[in-house]
């Protein structure tokens, strides 16, 4: 599904990489640790761990 | 003498209402399951701490009516002992300084919401004074708000009045929402008075009840992702979660009907159920903006909220900090605004956002903020599952026995967001118990 922006991906980021503005940015600072997806309530983000 | 089982109950969805319906079957003697996707509890009604502020996760930290609505009443049957603190002043409506003014650019006065008529001319003064009273005994049953103040008044400030109020508690403008229901939320204002603050905000009603279905044998599952309920004879009878079967004697379900449905196995075609797919079309979920602001100074001192109608996009504006100050780090204030998205502006979310951001430039021009998070809500986690209780001809039930709805997607009929949750959740329980 499609990001909404509810930037609950952003408050659980543990290293700041996540931006929001209508739709969630990640940006070259993703350690990929897979947080975000387990927290997106429409499965926009997929993490490859 | 052999023990009779207590019925068993699935909850899909531990939000407002998947949880309020838990809380009331487990104390009522259900054998009560809850399966929540997401890690965290609450749906779009908790707090997450970000850089210190508990920032909700979709509502705001506000209940409409307070203390005394229809949420605080079941609270209180349920035993939740969450205070809830009525904001004084309900609401202050921000008018632009001078006479003419279309914007905040110039300055502004607030003004209190009971004085809404006060820009209003001498006659429409007096006409609104008789519709307020022929309304109560006559209430208006077709078209929209805005087609009706229109049609009686021809005043654009009712209008602005109308987009900003009910943009803020429906995210709706006013020619969207049905007068029927606008003006069985306006009565309930007068029956319940205005909003009120949780102390520690959405989480502590969450935290509370989550108390109350555990400490009743109730079990809830995080992280545990309902794949399917199963259908027999036209029957819920369970669901499956990773492939494992859960059988059940009802199931509740707090994602939504169109979700629900979808989610819904080995259902018989009737022609009860083809109606029920033909209102489901026409169930369109509601789409807002939250722009969260700290600042070291409040901006706008009380805990009431703040309505803009002279904003570009706006509604309105809540400083929940002024009542519960632990929502924010020590000397720091949570400001949040909230914005109607209309569906046909849903494509241009980033103009619509930048245009919030400039209302806020000018509603407070000249203090000190910062933007600490822009939230929005649309389509699959939407501000309201449907928009309207009025759109659809679907309330608590459902096509499938036993199988039931609660929470945004099928609220009571002249609630205003949680307290409509709450109607909702009466509804279906007189169904059930």
């Amino acid at each position: 599904m499609d990001c909404v922006g509810c930037g609950q991906c952003v408050i659980v980021c543990e290293t700041d990489a996540i931006k929001v503005k209508g739709r969630a940015v990640i940006t070259g600072d993703c350690i990929e640790c897979g947080v975000c997806a387990r927290y997106c309530p429409v499965k926009a983000i997929e993490v490859s761990v | 003498m052999n023990a009779v089982p207590k019925p068993r109950v699935i909850v899909i969805g531990s939000g407002l209402g998947g949880f309020l319906s838990a809380a009331k079957l487990v104390q009522s003697g259900y054998e009560v399951e809850v399966f929540e996707r997401l890690p965290i509890i609450g749906g779009r009604f908790t707090n997450t701490k970000y850089r210190g502020f508990s920032l909700s996760t979709g509502a705001l930290h506000m209940i409409p009516h307070g203390p005394a609505g229809p949420l605080a009443q079941m609270l209180k049957s349920l035993g939740v002992d969450v205070n809830i603190v009525r904001s004084d002043p309900m609401a202050l409506i921000r008018l632009p300084a001078k006479k003419g003014d279309t914007d905040y650019t110039n300055g502004y006065k607030d003004i209190l919401f009971r004085d809404f008529s006060k820009p209003l001319s001498a006659t429409n003064k007096l006409k609104i004074t008789v519709l307020t009273i022929v309304t109560k005994i006559f209430p208006p049953k077709k078209g929209s708000l805005e087609e009706w103040f229109t049609r009686y008044i021809k005043d654009e400030w009712l209008v602005k009045l109308a987009d900003s109020f009910c943009g803020w508690s429906l995210s709706l403008k006013g020619a969207d929402i049905y007068t029927k229901e606008a003006f069985m939320i306006f009565s309930n204002l007068y029956r319940y008075s205005g909003p009120g603050i949780p102390i520690g905000g959405c989480k502590a009603i969450i935290d509370a009840l989550a108390d109350i279905i555990t400490l009743n044998g109730g079990i809830i599952h995080t992280g545990e992702d309902v794949s399917g309920i199963l259908v027999k004879d036209g029957r819920a009878v369970g669901v499956t979660v990773n492939g494992s079967k859960y059988t059940c004697d009802i199931v509740i379900s707090n994602i939504g009907h169109i979700e629900t449905n979808r989610l819904c196995m080995n259902i018989k075609t009737s022609g009860e159920y083809l109606q029920y797919l033909e209102q489901l079309k026409k169930i369109k979920p509601s789409a807002g903006v939250k722009i969260c602001l700290a600042a070291d100074e409040p901006l706008i001192g009380h805990g009431g909220v703040l309505l803009t109608p002279y904003a570009k996009r706006i509604n309105g504006i809540n400083e929940v900090t002024n009542i519960d100050p632990n929502l924010a780090p020590p000397g720091k204030h949570l400001a949040v605004s909230h914005q109607c998205v209309q569906w046909n502006k849903l494509n241009e979310l980033e103009h619509e956002i930048d245009l919030g951001l400039q209302d806020i430039e000018d509603i407070f021009a000249g203090k000190k903020y910062e933007i600490l998070l822009i939230q929005s809500h649309s389509g699959e986690w939407p501000v309201n599952r449907s928009a309207s209780g009025f759109d659809v001809n679907v309330k608590n039930a459902t096509p499938v026995k036993n199988l039931f709805i609660v929470g945004d997607g099928a609220k009571g009929e002249g609630g205003i967001e949680v307290e409509g949750i709450a109607l909702g959740v009466a509804n279906t329980m007189k169904m059930i118990l």
